[in-house]
């Protein structure tokens, strides 16, 4: 059964600025959907007009079934995490996650015996009778977790949980909270700006640009079938390479000199895409394509090499950057020559013109 | 950095000796003063301890100040202090109220508003005072605790600073406190109002002494000594048309007059100091 559905979604603000055009999105019950897009793409607007706290201009919103674009946050049963964790500071920890349930007058012993079953889910027994301001950031996340499971809503609303929690935490925090939304099988939107959250998390990924979705799916058909050059930039890490090509008989022209054999029907300016980790190190009778080594990144476990398409230039007139990932320890030399195949089956190709996938 | 210039030292203490004693000169004379007999302030001002205290004292709490006022001052006290906190409370509820009006709703000439109670600070009493008395007078409140409260009690500056702390209350605990389904009241009496408990008390002790020492208006809308406040009394004590002075009096009244402005201050100094600069929110 679908749980929350936006239908034509859309906002416009009082002053004419159209900060998401339109928006159609369904999820099923106990789904797990991740908001995922650069600052100012509007991932948080829609967030909050899914919680009731921006109203919508345009569309849709159904939770169960029934419209609620005119209904109060309280009343839509939702329940909110906040990226500042938004808890009250003159309430203890019980007193702040039994607020919402106080309000709806639920009677005092069975406030208590949620807020305990969700405490001990959490492991924040022994921190019920602190005040927010005795607790530790990762403590603060936990509560403001529980303040939302406690009113055991419909839908559960992340605004960037984890950006104010130290890298370790981070991690920590993002697989309990996985494995909890597993548990309690609750529909689930967050939004982060972390692409790695993003991937980890989500069931299925929306990637919003300006606005607008630019692809929704699982993390591995975004991954492996990204449906613009946006998509193919944002997820992975780190980017994907996209290299300014024309399409013709012979194959992808890269540049006067470097054609790669390939059969396609499209004819004209295109952009080759081609993952860092799916190049390929070669010698220079196999190799596909060479780079120009200008910095080494050793990571132990892998390595980034940063360097140049040998023979190419932008139509600025600037090399064009290659990022190649290898397993392992590398060490070439700054300004000396790889070469690299790239596989047919990893290559991605974009029109020019529209940035889609072609 | 750490200094140590022992001269810098001694002089800047001296500064500070000097100060303290200038400052608690007066008060040290109230207090000398006020248990002198009454022929004592004939010829020069006493600098030490009569023997005349207790007497002075207890006929100055119980029976009356004396010369034209004759009702004892205890009673004053009484005046001053329901004036004074009726004043502060008064002010204190009007200005939330209104500050939480401003801030947190959104109705036409929001900010119109604001600017007519802000302008409103440039007419204080003393500059209306014509007018309102007309209104006190015309709503029969000459003589009453309401005629001397209630022209008192809209405070722009209250107004003014409990905005200023509304407008620093983080937006996503308005917003938490919306999807846990708490409507305006209960937001202001659960979040807001326990939030600002220290802006509060810092207003509690500005509005207490502004209160206290409120002096021309109870000086005009009362004619019947039951309503006369402490403060505008010394006064009348001082202009008796003939005869002396009683000083003894005078300054055991004035003591008593200092005495709760003072307990204030120092009651509420923490909560007072930590309203001001704490940002803690």
């Amino acid at each position: 059964m679908t749980d929350l559905v936006l239908k034509n979604i859309g906002k416009t603000y009082p002053n004419g600025y159209q900060a998401i055009p339109s928006i159609d999105l369904s999820i099923e019950e106990g789904e797990f959907i991740v908001l995922v897009g650069p600052s100012g793409c509007g991932k948080s607007t829609l967030l909050r007009m899914v919680a009731g706290l921006e109203t919508i201009t345009q569309g849709d919103l159904l939770i169960k079934g029934n419209r609620v674009n005119e209904k109060e946050p309280a009343d839509r049963d939702i329940a909110m995490v906040f990226q500042n964790y938004a808890l009250y500071p003159h309430m203890t920890v019980r007193a702040n996650m039994a607020y919402g349930l106080k309000n709806r007058g639920v009677p005092k012993e069975e406030r208590d015996t949620k807020v305990n079953s969700v405490a001990t889910m959490l492991g924040l027994e022994e921190l019920l009778d602190r005040k927010p301001n005795q607790l530790s950031g990762g403590q603060r996340q936990r509560v403001a977790m529980g303040r939302a499971m406690v009113r055991d809503p419909k839908v559960f609303l992340f605004d960037e949980p984890l950006s104010n929690l130290d890298a370790k935490l981070r991690v920590q925090m993002r697989v309990e909270i996985r494995q909890l939304q597993r548990k309690l099988a609750t529909t689930t939107l967050y939004v982060t700006h972390d692409q790695v959250e993003a991937m980890t998390l989500a069931d299925r990924l929306v990637v919003l640009n300006k606005g607008k979705a630019e692809q929704i799916g699982t993390p591995m058909e975004l991954y492996n079938k990204p449906a613009s050059t946006f998509v193919a930039a944002f997820i992975g890490s780190p980017a994907m390479n996209l290299l300014d090509a024309e399409m013709t008989e012979a194959g992808v022209k890269l540049n006067e000199s470097l054609v790669l054999p390939f059969s396609h029907d499209y004819r004209g300016k295109m952009i080759w895409g081609i993952r860092p980790e799916h190049l390929v190190a070669s010698d220079e009778q196999n190799g596909d394509v060479a780079l120009q080594v200008q910095a080494v990144e050793s990571l132990g476990a892998e390595t980034l090499i940063h360097g140049v398409l040998v023979g190419s230039q932008q139509t600025d007139g600037s090399a064009v950057p290659l990022v190649v990932r290898l397993s392992g320890p590398h060490l070439p030399d700054i300004g000396s020559h790889l070469w690299f195949t790239a596989p047919r089956e990893d290559w991605h190709l974009f029109d020019a013109n529209t940035q889609q996938r072609l | 950095m750490i200094e140590n210039r022992p001269w810098l030292k001694l002089f800047s203490h001296f500064i500070l000796i000097a100060g303290v004693l200038v400052v608690a000169l007066p008060v040290w004379v109230a207090l000398v003063g006020s248990t002198q007999s009454a022929g004592s302030f004939a010829d020069r001002v006493p600098l030490w301890f009569g023997d005349q205290g207790v007497q002075n004292w207890s006929h100055v709490l119980f029976h009356g100040a004396g010369s034209t006022l004759q009702i004892p001052v205890w009673h004053l006290l009484l005046n001053s202090m329901i004036m004074a906190l009726g004043i502060t409370f008064g002010k204190i509820a009007i200005s939330m109220i209104s500050a939480y009006a401003i801030v947190f709703f959104r109705f036409p000439f929001r900010s119109l508003i604001f600017w007519v109670i802000f302008i409103t600070l440039m007419l204080p009493v003393e500059v209306r005072i014509v007018p309102t008395y007309q209104v006190i007078a015309n709503l029969n409140m000459l003589n009453s605790y309401s005629g001397l409260i209630l022209p008192m009690i809209a405070s722009a500056t209250a107004t003014f600073l409990f905005r200023q702390c509304f407008m620093s209350m983080p937006g996503e605990l308005v917003e938490a406190a919306r999807i846990d389904g708490a409507g305006p009241i209960r937001f202001f009496f659960d979040i807001l109002l326990p939030m600002s408990r220290t802006n509060i008390a810092a207003m509690f002790v500005i509005m207490f002494i502004y209160g206290w020492n409120q002096y021309l208006w109870p000086l005009i809308i009362t004619t019947d000594d039951t309503y006369y406040t402490l403060v505008m009394s010394i006064k009348n004590m001082l202009s008796v048309p003939d005869g002396d002075i009683e000083w003894n009096n005078v300054m055991v009244t004035t003591l008593l007059a200092m005495i709760p402005p003072v307990a204030v201050v120092v009651g509420m100094q923490k909560l007072f100091v930590k309203g001001l600069v704490d940002a803690e929110k």
